[in-house]
C-alpha cells in the first residue's frame, strides 16, 4: 500500500482550474458506468473527482491515467450534480503540462501534428475491403490547401495572447 | 413631541457579537424624542419585556422601537408587551440588527456598529409618525373546503367532520383514493393500499358532516381568513350520481377503449368507466373527449342498456358557490416524467416502466391481476432491475431527494421476490439507500435477506437490444467492478414532483411555490401546516414529499389548525390594510382593477344634488399589498402603518449621516 500525503496548495490550483464543483461529487457511479475509457484503458472518473477532493494529486499528475480520458463527454452530459469529470481531468492535464511532466508520445505527436498542418490526422490513402485504394484525387475529391503558413502564424498568435 | 423607548437587544451573542450593544444604546440616547435607550441580553424574555412595561408607565412613553431579530420572528411578542402595558400595539416599530446586520456583517463589527445605528436612526423617525390602529372583529363561518381528496384530504376531512365543523371535500377525479388507491401494498409493513384506504374513503363518503363532490374543481377564491367565498365547478359526468349502481353494464357494451390513466397506460378503459373497483363514489363517468356521441353524434348504447335509467346526456356543468371560515389545500403531486432523461430510454422500449406502472403490475386490481408481467411480451418477468433516483437528487431536473424512493422499492423488490420465486434475479441500482423511517431499517435487512442484488453505483444508459432485450452496464464501487446485466424489466424509481394542478392552485388560492416547485409553508420548521395565507392550511405531499404515516400526521396536524381557527366566535383582522381619503379620491376608478384580491369597490355618493364615484377598500379582503396606492394618482389611497410620510421620514433618516 503506498503512502501519501494530500497536498493542498495543487489542490487549489487544480479546483480553480475546473471551474466546476468537483466537492459536489456524490459518488453516483454514472460517470465510470457509462465512460468510453473505462474497460480498455481502466479509467475510472469517479475515483479522480475523489482523489482530487483529498488532495491525492502527485500520483495522479504523473500518471498516464490522466491521459486516457476520450473527451466524449458522457460524464459532463449525465452527471447529476453537474460535477463533470472531463473539466477535472483537463485541469490535471494542465497541470501536468506545466510541471513538464511526461506526456504520452502519442498526445505529443497529434499536437505537433495540429501545429504542422491545423489538422488532427495527415491525410491519408484508403483501402477498401476489396484491396482498392483511393487517395483524394482518385475519389475526384477537392484539394486541401496547405494551411501550414496561415495557420501556424494565426495559431502561435493566439497563444501568446493567452 | 414624542416620548420613544429603545430598546437594543443582544440577542445573546447573536447581535453583541457583532454590534457594539453599548455604543448603540449612547447612540440612540442622544436621537430627538428619545427619553431612555436600554441594551439587555434577551429582550423577548419575561424579564426583558417587564423593563419595556415598567418603562412605558415610569417614562410615560407613547413609542416603542425594540432593535433586535426580524420582526417576523418577535413582532407579534412586543405587540403584546407593548398592548398589555396600555400602548396600542401598533405604536411599536421594530428594527433587525440580526438578519440585517450582525448575521450578515459578521466579519465587519465596525462597519455593522454603524449600519445599526443608522437602522435605529431610520426607526426612531418613523417610530414617531407611527398611527395608533384597532384591530377589527369578523365573524366566521363554522365549515371548511378541503381540496383534494386523497389520503391526506380524507383524513383532514374526517378530523375536521368529526369535531363538528361542516366539510365540503372537492377531488378533480371522478374518485377520492388518490395516489394511494394506486399502490399494491404499503411499506415497512407490507399492508394492502386498498385495506388500509378504503374504509376511511366510505367513512368520508358517508359522514353526513361530509360533502363530496367528485369531478369537480376550485374555479375562484375570494375574501379573507374566516370568511371565504368559493366558487366550485361540478363538471359533467353524464350519469345521474343518485341512480347509478356501478352495475357496470354500460361499460361491458361500450364500444372505445383508450388507454387507463388509473392503471398508469398499461391496461385500458372504456369512454364510461369508473377509476377503480372500490371507487367512491361508486358511479360512472363518461369521458366527454373519447364518447362516440360527444365526437361523432353516434351509440349512446349506454344509455340503452343502463338498467336504473342513470346516463344523462343533457347533463350540464354546475357552478357552485360556497362560503367557508377555512380551507385545506391537499393535492398531491405527481412522479418526475423519465422520458426527460434520454439515456435511460423511457418510451423506447414497454419493459422500462416507471415505479408507480409497477405498483399496478403487482395490484390484484391491476391489468395483469398482479402478476409481474413485461408488458412488451406479456409473459412473466424473469429478472428486474431497479434504478433509483430518477430525475431526483439532480441539479438538471429536480435537487431534491424524494423521500420514498427507498423504500418503495425495497417494498417493491420484495414483492417480486415473493412472487417471482427463487430463480429470478433482482437488482436494486443505488446511490444510497435511505431507510430512516420507522420500520425502514428492518425492511432493508429483509431484502438484504431476500438474494436481492444491492449494486452500489447507477448505470449511466440503458440499452434497448434489437430483440428487444434490456441491458446496461454499472460501476459497483463496492467491489470496484464493472457489471454487465441483462433484464427483463427495468423499473425506473421517479421521484415526486409537484402536481400538475399546482400552478392553477397556486394562482387560485395566491398560495406560492417554493423553489422546489411543492406549495411553500408559512416556516418550514415551525409553521410547516400552514400557508402564508391566513387561513389557508397544507395537508399531505403537495407541501413536500412524505410517506402515508407522515402524510395522515400532516393531514391530521391542518384539521387541529382550523379546528382551533374556528374556534372563535370571532377573528381579529390585522389593521396593516389601505384605505382611502375621501378628500383627495376623484372616482377615477385606476385602483379597482390592479388590485390582486378584488378588494376595492367603486361607490356611489350623493353630494349637493350631484353624484360622486369614490372608491371604496373592503377591509376583510385587503391583504395590505399596496398596489392600489401606487396607482392612485391623487395620492388618495394610502396603506395604514406604511403612509408615505413614514416610509419618507426613514429614507430621509438614513441620508443624514
Amino acid at each position: 500500500m503506498s503512502m501519501s500525503k494530500p497536498d493542498l496548495i495543487l489542490r487549489e490550483k487544480v479546483l480553480a482550474k475546473t471551474r466546476r464543483g468537483v466537492a459536489d461529487c456524490f459518488q453516483c457511479m454514472k460517470c465510470t458506468s457509462g465512460c468510453t475509457a473505462l474497460k480498455l484503458l481502466e479509467l475510472k472518473p469517479h475515483e479522480i473527482m475523489r482523489l482530487i477532493e483529498w488532495g491525492f494529486l502527485d500520483e495522479l499528475v504523473t500518471s498516464d491515467i490522466i491521459w486516457t480520458c476520450a473527451t466524449c463527454l458522457k460524464c459532463t452530459e449525465r452527471c447529476p450534480q453537474k460535477a463533470s469529470p472531463y473539466h477535472a481531468i483537463m485541469a490535471l492535464r494542465n497541470i501536468a503540462v506545466e510541471k513538464e511532466v511526461k506526456v504520452p508520445e502519442a498526445y505529443l505527436k497529434a499536437v505537433s501534428q495540429i501545429l504542422e498542418s491545423g489538422l488532427a490526422e495527415t491525410i491519408q490513402k484508403i483501402v477498401t475491403r476489396d484491396a482498392e485504394a483511393f487517395d483524394r484525387e482518385s475519389l475526384k475529391l477537392p484539394k486541401i490547401a496547405n494551411p501550414k503558413g496561415g495557420f501556424q502564424v494565426a495559431f502561435m498568435k493566439i497563444l501568446e495572447e493567452r | 413631541m414624542a416620548r420613544i423607548g429603545v430598546y437594543i437587544c443582544h440577542c445573546g451573542l447573536n447581535i453583541a457579537g457583532v454590534i457594539d450593544v453599548e455604543e448603540v444604546a449612547e447612540y440612540a440616547k442622544s436621537l430627538p424624542d428619545v427619553a431612555i435607550a436600554r441594551h439587555y441580553a434577551y429582550t423577548c424574555s419575561e424579564p426583558g419585556q417587564r423593563i419595556i412595561q415598567e418603562d412605558i408607565k415610569t417614562e410615560k412613553l407613547d413609542r416603542v422601537v425594540v432593535a433586535a431579530c426580524s420582526p417576523l420572528m418577535h413582532e407579534e411578542t412586543f405587540r403584546k408587551t407593548v398592548a398589555e402595558a396600555g400602548l396600542n400595539p401598533y405604536l411599536l416599530e421594530m428594527v433587525n440588527l440580526r438578519e440585517h446586520v450582525s448575521w450578515v456583517h459578521f466579519g465587519k463589527p465596525e462597519e455593522a456598529t454603524e449600519k445599526a445605528k443608522d437602522l435605529i436612526r431610520m426607526g426612531v423617525a418613523r417610530a414617531k409618525l407611527l398611527e395608533p390602529l384597532q384591530r377589527k372583529k369578523v365573524s366566521v363561518e363554522k365549515s371548511v373546503l378541503v381540496v383534494g381528496g386523497g389520503i391526506a384530504g380524507i383524513q383532514a376531512s374526517l378530523d375536521l367532520a368529526n369535531a363538528g365543523l361542516d366539510v365540503i371535500l372537492v377531488e378533480k377525479s371522478p374518485s377520492i383514493g388518490g395516489k394511494m388507491a394506486m399502490l399494491d401494498k404499503t411499506f415497512p409493513t407490507l399492508d394492502c393500499s386498498a385495506c388500509i384506504l378504503t374504509p376511511k374513503m366510505t367513512e368520508a363518503a358517508r359522514h353526513p358532516k361530509i360533502k363530496l363532490l367528485t369531478y369537480a374543481e376550485v374555479e375562484n377564491v375570494s375574501g379573507h381568513v374566516g370568511n371565504y367565498e368559493v366558487t366550485i365547478l361540478k363538471k359533467a359526468r353524464y350519469v345521474d350520481e343518485d341512480k347509478c349502481r356501478g352495475c357496470g353494464v354500460c361499460a361491458t357494451k361500450c364500444p372505445v377503449n383508450v388507454p387507463d390513466e388509473f392503471n398508469m397506460g398499461l391496461g385500458t378503459r372504456k369512454a364510461i368507466y369508473i377509476q377503480f373497483p372500490q371507487a367512491v363514489p361508486l358511479g360512472y363517468t363518461i369521458d366527454e373527449e373519447n364518447c362516440l356521441y360527444f365526437s361523432k353524434g353516434v351509440c349512446r348504447i349506454c344509455e340503452k342498456v343502463c338498467g336504473f335509467k342513470a346516463i344523462n346526456f343533457e347533463q350540464k356543468p354546475q357552478r357552485i358557490k360556497v362560503k367557508v371560515g377555512g380551507i385545506v389545500i391537499a393535492i398531491g403531486a405527481e412522479i418526475f416524467d423519465a422520458s426527460k432523461i434520454p439515456e435511460f430510454a423511457f418510451g423506447k422500449s414497454k419493459n422500462i416502466i416507471t415505479n408507480l406502472q409497477f405498483e399496478r403490475l403487482t395490484s390484484a386490481s391491476g391489468p395483469t391481476g398482479g402478476e409481474i408481467v413485461c408488458p412488451q411480451t406479456n409473459k412473466r418477468a424473469r429478472s428486474i432491475a431497479f434504478i433509483q433516483c430518477v430525475g431526483s437528487r439532480d441539479k438538471r431536473f429536480n435537487e431534491y431527494c424524494c423521500r420514498i424512493g427507498c423504500a418503495n422499492t425495497l417494498k417493491q423488490a420484495i414483492l417480486a421476490r415473493e412472487k417471482l420465486g427463487k430463480d429470478s434475479d433482482i437488482y436494486v441500482c443505488y446511490i444510497d439507500i435511505r431507510a430512516f423511517g420507522r420500520g425502514y431499517e428492518e425492511l432493508y435487512r429483509r431484502a438484504r435477506s431476500m438474494n436481492i442484488n444491492f449494486v452500489a453505483g447507477i448505470p449511466s444508459e440503458i440499452y434497448v437490444e434489437p430483440d428487444g432485450t434490456l441491458s446496461f452496464n454499472v460501476f459497483d464501487k463496492n467491489i470496484d467492478k464493472l457489471l454487465e446485466i441483462r433484464s427483463d424489466l427495468v423499473v425506473l424509481v421517479n421521484g415526486l414532483t409537484l402536481s400538475y394542478d399546482a400552478e392553477k392552485v397556486s394562482a387560485v388560492f395566491h398560495v406560492p411555490k417554493g423553489l422546489d416547485g411543492f406549495l411553500l409553508e408559512a416556516h418550514p420548521k415551525l409553521r410547516p401546516l400552514e400557508s402564508v395565507v391566513p387561513g389557508i392550511f397544507l395537508a399531505g405531499i403537495c407541501q413536500g414529499p412524505k410517506d402515508i404515516p407522515e402524510a395522515v400526521s400532516h393531514a391530521s396536524g391542518a384539521a387541529a389548525k382550523v379546528i382551533d381557527l374556528l374556534s372563535r366566535v370571532e377573528i381579529e383582522l390585522e389593521p396593516l390594510k389601505a384605505f382611502v381619503d375621501k378628500e383627495f379620491c376623484s372616482g377615477c376608478g385606476l385602483c379597482m382593477p390592479v388590485c390582486p384580491y378584488t378588494a376595492i369597490e367603486m361607490k356611489i355618493e350623493k353630494m349637493n344634488g350631484s353624484e360622486r364615484h369614490r372608491a371604496e377598500i373592503i377591509e376583510e379582503m385587503c391583504q395590505g399589498c399596496g398596489v392600489c396606492a401606487i396607482a392612485c394618482p391623487s395620492g388618495a389611497i394610502k396603506v395604514h402603518h406604511y403612509t408615505n410620510e413614514q416610509i419618507l421620514a426613514q429614507v430621509h433618516a438614513a441620508c443624514l449621516k
